[in-house]
């Protein structure tokens, strides 16, 4: 056979080393991954369309006061309402609207005529011009005692709260997800270690320098687990493309795009796990 | 080539295998290393093909002291070091070709750069015909002549065996240390630690002789 027929041997025998245990934790954890990523990806995606309804919609409440009825207050806050730059539209709701509101709460044919009830504007912000809620809520009390402004920020700080802590629990379950795949393919290069500790002694002892060794482990590993997590990267597609019928956003190609940073996070991390365990397992050695 | 001034190993601390040990060899010598088991020369081999370092003293290899070199001038060095091993340490999954080109491989070389030569030198020693067979398959004599190759195809300025005939028949062993007579012929200095007795009667070189840690130089065929 000439020397442009072989091909390298390859020094570190396969079955030395870890193969289908490391590849199905690492797929599994693949899969995991881009399930977290794209769970805190849709979340966030859904709670930004959330706040900004939630942002473009206030509304006005006006009721009675000691001296003054709501209905006695309306024209003064329309006016401000109307001069006040930042506001697009003011649409006050009609009594039959205010029971619509309130039937899901109090059931239907509860509310009776003699139910008092306060007048609500809704306020369609203008979204070329910014508009100072606090400065807006002092001059409705000023003109009327009764009115007060409602921006849902309350409902607004428990959207973001929540959107935050989804976030939070991505992070925190990719965080273990990597300390787990970083744990297994440490066990992996340890076991390929002493699984090979002859051959390893061989190529030390005819002059191969640390990082030759080390390449033939990083070369294993990292194309192990570049397969497997490619592999859990099409099954978490697979998922979500299956959840598309409920969300719509997860069919998206865009969307599945930012799932690719696992895959290749896992790869760096399988050759820097592996390159820094095989380096100093070396070097401890003469 | 190798110089050993006072040198001591210990692998526990109080018990030493060798005791301010000092050796002398010159480049181009071929010297017999003999004693009783346990007198310690396969310990003194490991220092000298630096798989061990001193404990205390100095080892000097090709003019350069051991002790100042880095882990990356140390695999250099190696390679100008080969090592026959008695138990052969060739690599099961690896033919005998691919376990007989490895320093070159491993030293980066082409294998067109020296396919040919690799060819002629297992033709050299009867191997010609195995070069694809596994270690597995092949007899002692046949792994023997497979480490011999490997340890000289990267025409090493040194060679350092360890009982290299203790496997294979005493016809076996004296054609193998006549194939390392040749290459000691070419320059390349050669250590051979055996128990042998008619190795060193038939072969007249010097002998080193450790006993209780200590060397005694003996004329050959003593």
């Amino acid at each position: 056979m000439s020397d442009s027929q072989r091909t390298a041997p390859r020094l570190l025998p396969p079955e030395n080393l870890a193969g289908p245990a490391l590849s199905a934790v690492t797929m599994v954890m693949s899969f995991l991954a881009c399930l977290a990523l794209g769970s805190a990806i849709l979340s966030d995606r859904a709670a930004d369309r959330w706040l900004a309804r939630a942002t473009s919609a206030m509304s006005v409440q006006i009721v009675e006061t000691r001296l003054l009825s709501a209905e006695e207050q309306l024209p003064a806050v329309m006016r401000e309402l109307q001069a006040t730059p930042g506001i697009a539209a003011v649409n006050v709701l009609e009594r039959g609207d205010l029971i619509a509101l309130l039937e899901p709460w109090l059931g239907a044919g509860n509310i009776g005529e003699d139910l008092p009830l306060p007048l609500l504007i809704e306020i369609t912000p203008d979204r070329q011009t910014s508009l100072s809620t606090k400065a807006l809520q002092a001059q409705l009390k000023a003109v009327a005692p009764g009115a007060r402004l409602d921006t849902h920020g309350r409902w607004r700080e428990t959207l973001e709260t929540t959107a935050f802590a989804l976030t939070l629990f991505a992070g925190l379950v990719l965080a273990m997800v990597t300390l787990a795949t970083a744990t297994v393919i440490l066990f992996a290069t340890r076991a390929g270690l002493q699984a090979n500790e002859e051959i390893l002694n061989v190529l030390h002892q005819i002059g191969a320098q640390d990082g030759y060794i080390s390449r033939r482990f990083e070369a294993h590993f990292v194309r192990t687990v570049c397969i497997a997590s490619l592999a859990g990267l099409a099954a978490s597609v697979g998922f979500f493309y299956a959840l598309g019928g409920l969300v719509a956003d997860a069919r998206e190609g865009a969307f599945l795009l930012l799932l690719t940073p696992v895959p290749l996070a896992a790869i760096f991390l399988s050759w820097q796990v592996t390159r820094r365990y095989v380096l100093r397992h070396l070097r401890a050695q003469l | 080539m190798i110089r050993l001034d006072n040198v001591s190993l210990a692998y526990e601390p109080g018990r030493p295998v060798l005791d301010n040990l000092s050796l002398d060899i010159p480049a181009g010598a071929f010297r017999f290393l003999t004693g009783a088991s346990g007198a310690g020369k396969t310990s003194l081999l490991k220092l000298i093909f630096l798989a061990h370092m001193a404990s205390a003293g100095r080892v000097e290899l090709m003019g350069q002291d051991i002790a100042a070199l880095s882990r990356k001038q140390l695999a250099a060095m190696r390679r100008h070091i080969g090592v026959v091993f008695q138990d052969f340490r060739l690599i099961e999954h690896l033919s005998v070709y691919d376990n007989v080109t490895l320093p070159l491989r491993i030293a980066g070389q082409k294998p067109a750069a020296w396919h040919q030569n690799a060819v002629e030198l297992l033709n050299w020693v009867g191997l010609g015909d195995r070069l694809e067979a596994l270690p597995a398959t092949l007899s002692g004599g046949e792994k023997q002549r497979a480490a011999i190759a490997r340890a000289v195809i990267s025409q090493p300025r040194l060679i350092i065996a360890d009982e290299p005939t203790g496997n294979v028949d005493p016809d076996m062993g004296e054609r193998l240390v006549r194939l390392l007579v040749e290459l000691n012929k070419m320059g390349t200095t050669i250590v051979i630690a055996t128990h042998d007795r008619h190795l060193w009667e038939n072969f007249d070189f010097p002998r080193l002789h450790l006993q209780q840690g200590r060397i005694q130089q003996m004329e050959g065929g003593l």
